[in-house]
């Protein structure tokens, strides 16, 4: 009881507060001073939505043209976040277009979900965000996290009983406009060069 | 969640209890340690035979369960976080990328070169439904399929000289591009 009206009263905090960031972001000029306005109470369970609502000073002619970021995620799936690492592992450093395609056709219940996810994100991108081509985006980051489980009672025999967790995770993107980096190739002569040169570096300090 | 955890805490507490007032009763607590974990010879196997063969199981009642603890095989230590990624993490554990995807020619969705197209295949099954739908309707009831071969014939067609003996279902609707005669 006493913890279900502290889950009420944390609810009721947190939605005050949470309007008073979009009142005080609407009204101040660079919301990066004003997000470090919170309390106590962890509420980082929106921390990584927060990020999209992060506004750069506006760019110098001569720099390079910094690539839109999108942030986004979903919450309390209920899938195991060790099987749903699996599939953020294999998404990772890929075009948007080729994630979805293989997720399309993976047999794996957290494959659906994940693409739905990657989907919203892509449309996010597109009416949000200033991206101009939606294939024109790649996965950045993409991670899974535990959510918050249930506990249950597992019958064992001879009157033994054990607590049973129903899992859930949390799963987390970020897709960068652009063309995806291609990963750096290192060959076995590669690192065996930099191990030898790492041991002949080797010298002694505060020597004379 | 806090009463559950309290509930289920005061329970195993309870039930540790029962189960050494019980060994100490039956008289074979001989201080084992993982006593919940124990899956040697039960204590009904031994009151069976202590009536019969006292005198000789006497010495052995309490070797025989130290034997059986000795054979079961058991994890000597932890496996560390480190050992058990490299064993998760493996090449092998890892979802493969497939290369066999590419866009099906008449819909334009993704399809894998060896499966039909699933919106395809989707709307085929859709008008087909329909059509059975219609042939059921004027069978009007099971087991009335009469034994002649069915023609489906939409909106402006006439059966042609073939389809002469066979029997006609119509649909009320322009012939699909992917259904030809």
């Amino acid at each position: 009881m006493a913890v279900a009206m502290s889950g009420l009263g944390v609810a009721f905090i947190r939605n005050i507060v949470g309007s008073l960031h979009l009142r005080l972001q609407v009204l101040g000029g660079a919301s990066q001073q004003l997000s470090c306005l919170h309390t106590s109470i962890s509420l980082d369970a929106k921390h990584w939505e927060r990020n999209n609502r992060k506004v750069y000073p506006p760019q110098l002619p001569e720099e390079p043209r910094r690539p839109a970021e999108v942030y986004h995620s979903r919450r309390q799936i209920k899938y195991s976040k060790d099987k749903m690492w699996y599939l953020a592992k294999m998404v990772r450093g890929m075009s948007i277009d080729e994630a979805i395609a293989q997720l399309e056709f993976n047999d794996k219940k957290g494959a659906k979900i994940m693409r739905e996810v990657l989907l919203e994100a892509q449309e996010m991108a597109v009416k949000n965000h200033n991206v101009e081509y939606k294939s024109n985006l790649y996965v950045a980051e993409s991670f899974s996290g535990k959510g918050q489980y249930l506990k249950r009672i597992r019958y064992h025999g001879r009157g033994m009983f054990g607590i049973m967790d129903k899992v859930y995770c949390h799963y987390f993107v970020k897709l960068v406009e652009g063309v995806p980096p291609k990963p750096e190739e290192r060959t076995g002569f590669d690192q065996a060069k930099e191990y030898v040169q790492g041991l002949k570096n080797r010298t002694i300090i505060h020597s004379l | 969640m806090m009463n559950l955890s309290a509930l289920v805490h005061s329970l195993r507490c309870s039930l540790l209890r029962i189960e050494s007032r019980l060994l100490q009763i039956s008289g074979l607590d001989s201080q084992l340690a993982p006593a919940l974990a124990v899956n040697g010879p039960s204590l009904l196997p031994q009151i069976e035979q202590d009536p019969q063969q006292d005198e000789e199981h006497d010495p052995e009642q309490t070797p025989g369960l130290l034997d059986s603890i000795l054979w079961m095989a058991a994890p000597k230590k932890r496996r560390t976080i480190e050992v058990n990624r490299t064993r998760r993490r493996a090449e092998r554990k890892l979802i493969k990328v497939k290369t066999n995807i590419e866009p099906c020619p008449e819909c334009g969705h993704l399809k894998q070169k060896h499966i039909l197209c699933g919106f395809c295949y989707a709307k085929i099954c859709k008008e087909t439904g329909l059509i059975r739908q219609q042939i059921k309707q004027m069978e009007g009831g099971p087991l009335r399929a009469p034994p002649v071969e069915t023609v489906i014939l939409y909106e402006g067609e006439t059966p042609s000289e073939q389809d002469g003996g066979k029997r006609i279902v119509e649909r009320p609707r322009k012939r699909p591009a992917w259904f030809r005669n």
